[in-house]
């Protein structure tokens, strides 16, 4: 059982880095952050808050190693945001719009961070002309994302049918 | 009956793996993104480019096909527009072949080598982009094809799009000159300059601090200088978008830059500098046409 979740896990993050970095990279404006949603998503399953942690940390140091960005600035805001999300999961199990409410803010606050920080490190490759609009825009498609696939994801990470069936 | 209860470790590996994030982070700055981190970089490309790779071939289809549904209104207009663009270029293209033919009958007559110095090109297809926060991208082409770190790119047109950052085998990541934290040495004009980013716009600054003699005016083109280091003399970068008169012998102008990086589907990798003489040059650029290897035809992108 632990070994299939693992494997899931392993397969759930490539393909959002894949889908990512290719299909999503390709559209300008309005597009989600895949990879941030699989970390708040995974935060529902019943993996422990610590691999929850850890996988986000190294999901963020991958997708830094594949940009220009400083290594570990989206290691530390993946990390900041499933440990919010599994101290505030109990939110989210009421109902999928609930759940999509949910992953919208904590994309947000990711992103936000993210442009923080990486502002406090000269990071000005983050900082490009559609940012103000992306700080809004890519929650938005979070929330929408999560709506769709949430569940679904919960239920095959934890290889139970019954997860995450909202009262 | 006592219960095993597991105890909460939630904050002390987030306390962790927080410290570990500002260590790297550290790492990064202090190695300049060299070292370690550029060793782990490029074999995280080299892990990943073949699924992307991949993948870009499944996906760029369905891309395009949504790409064309929401652009569907703003065709129409571009393919008028472009037929027009079409007629005015076929026309300057028969003045250009008169010259042409004229040169080539002096250059024979006097017995003259065209000149310039030759630079190999590689053709390379944008494979990847991390986020919509990281203007950086993938590209196909990596050390395997002679593409290294700090070689610079340009667009189809010849347009400066960037400096590659770091290179795997078969991929490397190029940082587009709007985003970079490096300035270029420009030429407007006769003022040599220098060209900066500017956060959260997609224009640049130049600047022309202490010998500005003459203004910039709207629409001056703004090419690569040959005191660059990081790109060959006489690039176009972008034209002066403003004019501005010189204040106690210095200028500050916005420049819009000729590419926008996050709508480039192929661009071109120059071997450049090719040998240390020709680097420093002071001659116009002359490319040569190629995917990976080296052919040349000699056509002159920008003269200085």
């Amino acid at each position: 059982m632990r070994s299939r979740r693992v494997l899931l896990t392993v397969l759930l993050i490539v393909v959002a880095v894949v889908l990512q970095t290719t299909l999503f990279g390709r559209f300008r404006v309005i597009t989600p952050d895949l990879v941030m949603l699989l970390m708040i998503v995974l935060a529902l399953t019943r993996m422990r808050p610590e691999a929850v942690l850890g996988v986000a940390f190294a999901s963020g140091v991958i997708i830094d190693l594949l940009g220009s960005s400083l290594l570990g600035l989206r290691g530390i805001v993946f990390t900041a945001v499933a440990f919010i999300a599994v101290r505030t999961r109990e939110r989210a199990e009421i109902g999928r719009i609930a759940t999509a409410l949910w992953a919208g803010l904590l994309t947000f606050a990711g992103i936000v961070l993210l442009v923080l920080i990486g502002t406090l490190f000269g990071e000005s490759s983050l900082l490009s002309e559609h940012v103000r609009s992306r700080v809004f825009l890519v929650p938005l498609a979070n929330m929408a994302v999560a709506a769709l696939v949430a569940p679904t994801i919960v239920r095959w990470v934890n290889g139970d049918r019954t997860s995450l069936r909202y009262a | 009956m006592l219960t095993r209860h597991r105890p909460d470790r939630a904050l002390p590996t987030f306390v962790t793996l927080i410290v570990v994030g500002i260590l790297l982070m550290t790492l990064h700055v202090r190695l300049e993104g060299g070292g370690v981190v550029g060793v782990l970089r490029s074999g995280t490309q080299a892990l990943l480019a073949p699924i992307q790779r991949a993948a870009a071939l499944v996906v760029n289809p369905v891309a395009d096909v949504l790409d064309s549904l929401s652009n569907v209104a703003s065709l129409r207009e571009q393919n008028a527009a472009l037929t027009k663009e079409l007629a005015e270029a076929q026309a300057a293209l028969v003045a250009v072949q008169d010259e042409i033919a004229r040169l080539d009958l002096l250059e024979e007559l006097y017995a003259l080598d065209s000149g310039g110095s030759q630079i190999g090109r590689t053709v390379a297809n944008v494979i990847g982009r991390p986020d919509g926060f990281d203007l950086a991208f993938v590209i196909d082409k990596g050390t395997s094809d002679g593409v290294v770190a700090g070689q610079p790119v340009v667009d189809t047109n010849g347009f400066v799009v960037g400096t590659i950052t770091s290179a795997g085998p078969g991929s490397a990541t190029v940082v587009p000159i709007t985003v970079s934290r490096e300035g270029v040495t420009v030429l407007v004009g006769a003022q040599v300059g220098t060209l900066l980013s500017q956060p959260a716009s997609s224009e640049m600054r130049l600047q022309i601090i202490g010998n500005a003699t003459e203004p910039v005016l709207t629409g001056d083109r703004v090419i690569t200088s040959a005191s660059s280091v990081s790109y060959p003399a006489g690039l176009a970068v972008g034209e002066v978008a403003e004019d501005v008169a010189p204040v106690t012998n210095s200028i500050v102008a916005r420049v819009r830059p000729f590419v926008d990086p996050e709508t480039l589907r192929l661009v071109i990798v120059l071997a450049w500098p090719p040998d240390p003489i020709s680097a420093a040059t002071d001659e116009p650029v002359t490319t040569e046409s190629t995917t990976t290897t080296t052919l040349a035809t000699s056509t002159s992108i920008e003269g200085s």
